[in-house]
């Protein structure tokens, strides 16, 4: 490749602008396209993502609410309670699971610090709670075990507790140690938390399930219990999950076709539902850009075909100077390519910056920050310059394949 | 220079067998200006596209050189014609967006020199030619005589041994053909072995020899 490779390159593309330019139009717009559409289901995703999936995603919980069939000589919809004992009977019954946190809530509990006050969510949670809801620390410490056996008036705030009550400008670090009233009582905060992209997960504060249970729910009963599933295989949760909820109908007393007296929901299944719904978006998404590109591709090819045959002589006069097959190939291929290249540049860097142009407007909770990933480009560019050649092969041989001799024939 | 043995040609026109060259034996000396004649369909073409390994032959035995060129690839072909021989064409068949300097230079492109002795030495040749200040300029803005000069420097370029010019004054004027046809013989002095194809007797008794061609096989040759 040396100046008058680019020369030619140049002529070649450049002798009739209008062809060229639809030409690399086409492929321009389906590079966008793709660009756009793959921006668009990352925005879709990461949406969705932060909406649902404030809590990790190898994970079952425990829950339950009203009974709606008789059975066993217990009335139809009848409230259905998961005690202390329970719980412990359902723990000490299962293999050794990687994570486990009983959980009791109450909404709208009022928080105060100093002069300022505000209604958050209270959790009272296990140690376990951390990994189970991938709690993002700031500063500070988790609920403990020791917390939870000595029950101790401990609290961990959420990052939009922390705005909304301390002074302006309050680390992290300054608001540990600090004491509040949880619905009158006084908590020392031991840790704060920021949730990035979960609205309601940052407006919530957590003590230990033991404080909550006695001072807030004054009874034994379990809100839900989540248990962490690590490394187990979607099939082995079912099993899980099937077995779990036969076990706790029978001591619940619940009917086995009682669709709402107990469940336990399985959340791998929805992560696994969301990977293959997502997995479908972005076949879609690749598919549909493939199908644009290959429009353009034949442009190319094309307009490739019309400069071979447009050029017939000059590769004739070329051979008989000396031109191998190969060189001619190699002109073309790299005709072809550049222009693939250029065009497929332009809807690129257009594709980038439509999104980045749209991104701060179109916030939503089931989108958000549309992007497209550096892979996701370089794939493009690669599909691109394999487009190039395969669409310029044709034409190519076409060329090989002229004779000097007649192409320098005289008319 | 040239040794041609038997050369026999047939093009394959549909289901028919049309036989063009019918045994040619030839020898051309290294230095010799030759001129082939004969009237259209002699097969005057097929020989010289045949001498400048731009064509195949079916049976007989070609030697250019010394070397044997029986059955070349194509690629073997395009090394023989950059390395031993010189093209120019009735038509001039110079690239029409490029400069005169760029043509000249172009075979020198497909044998890998560097772009800078490219330019310098189809600057000497241009100079050669007597075209040094039309470097820059485009073939439509030169006239035909000078566009044959260009193509002569072109195929002087590459230092060939032969030099195959077919109808090189065709398409040209009386006065301009032997302003040609001097360069030729210029060129001829310093050694080169010139094969030129022409139905104009001036421009065939300008050359040491004519070989006549008739419906495929060598009339008769006179020094």
């Amino acid at each position: 490749m040396d100046r008058d490779t680019w020369l030619e390159i140049f002529h070649t593309v450049l002798s009739n602008p209008l062809r060229t330019g639809l030409t690399g139009l086409s492929i321009a717009l389906g590079i966008f396209i793709l660009v756009v559409m793959q921006g668009l289901g990352a925005g879709l995703e990461t949406g969705v993502k932060q909406t649902f999936g404030d809590d990790a995603a190898n994970l079952m919980e425990v829950e339950t609410g009203n009974a709606q069939l008789a059975f066993r000589g217990r009335k139809p919809n009848r409230r259905v309670e998961l005690h202390n004992s329970d719980e412990q009977a359902m723990r000490s019954q299962m293999d050794s699971v990687p994570a486990w946190s009983r959980l009791v809530y109450r909404w709208g509990s009022t928080v105060r610090y100093g002069n300022e006050q505000g209604s958050y969510g209270l959790r009272g949670v296990d140690p376990d709670q951390r990994e189970i809801g991938q709690v993002n620390m700031t500063a500070g410490r988790f609920v403990s075990d020791r917390d939870i056996d000595q029950r101790r008036k401990v609290a961990v705030i959420g990052g939009q507790v922390l705005a909304d009550l301390f002074p302006r400008g309050t680390k992290p670090e300054q608001a540990v140690g600090s004491l509040i009233q949880v619905r009158g009582i006084q908590f020392a905060v031991v840790g704060t938390f920021n949730q990035t992209g979960s609205r309601w997960e940052n407006r919530s504060v957590y003590v230990p399930f033991s404080t909550a249970q006695k001072l807030f729910s004054n009874s034994d009963v379990v809100s839900r219990v989540a248990i962490g599933t690590g490394e187990a295989s979607i099939d082995d949760t079912r099993e899980t999950t099937t077995s779990l909820t036969g076990w706790l109908k029978d001591r619940l007393v619940v009917h086995p076709d009682d669709a709402e007296g107990v469940w336990v929901d399985n959340r791998n299944e929805q992560a696994e539902m969301y990977r293959q719904i997502f997995g479908g978006i972005r076949l879609f998404v690749w598919f549909v850009g493939m199908m644009t590109l290959l429009a353009g591709a034949m442009g190319v090819a094309n307009i490739m075909a019309i400069v071979v045959r447009e050029r017939t002589k000059e590769i004739g006069v070329r051979k008989a100077l000396g031109a191998t097959s190969g060189s001619i190939v190699a002109q073309i291929v790299q005709e072809a390519v550049f222009l693939m290249l250029i065009s497929g540049c332009i809807g690129l860097l257009a594709g980038t910056w439509l999104l980045q142009g749209i991104a701060p407007f179109v916030e939503h909770d089931f989108f958000s920050d549309p992007r497209v990933d550096f892979r996701s480009a370089l794939l493009a560019l690669g599909v691109l310059i394999f487009v190039g050649v395969i669409s310029a092969i044709g034409p190519a041989l076409r060329a090989v394949s002229i004779r000097p001799v007649e192409a320098l024939r005289d008319e | 220079m040239i040794e041609l043995k038997s050369i026999r040609k047939a093009y394959q026109t549909g289901s028919q067998s049309l036989t063009v060259l019918k045994g040619i034996d030839c020898t051309i000396e290294e230095g010799e200006l030759v001129a082939i004649m004969g009237s259209s369909g002699s097969g005057k073409s097929t020989l010289l596209n045949v001498l400048g390994l731009l064509d195949d032959f079916d049976e007989g035995s070609y030697v250019l050189n010394g070397q044997n060129m029986d059955g070349l690839s194509e690629k073997a072909a395009a090394r023989y014609r950059s390395d031993f021989l010189g093209f120019v064409f009735q038509s001039f068949n110079l690239i029409s967006y490029k400069t005169a300097l760029e043509n000249v230079a172009l075979p020198l492109y497909y044998q890998g020199v560097p772009r800078k002795e490219r330019q310098a030495r189809a600057l000497s040749f241009l100079t050669k030619v007597g075209l040094a200040d039309w470097a820059e300029h485009l073939p439509n803005q030169m006239s035909g005589g000078q566009k044959q000069r260009v193509a002569i420097a072109r195929a002087l370029i590459t230092n060939p041994s032969v030099i195959l010019a077919d109808e090189p004054t065709g398409a040209l004027d009386s006065v301009t053909s032997d302003e040609v046809m001097a360069l030729l013989k210029e060129i001829n002095g310093e050694g080169i072995t010139i094969v030129v194809v022409t139905h104009e007797n001036e421009i065939a008794n300008q050359c040491d020899r004519i070989i006549r061609l008739k419906d495929g096989r060598i009339e008769g040759a006179n020094a």
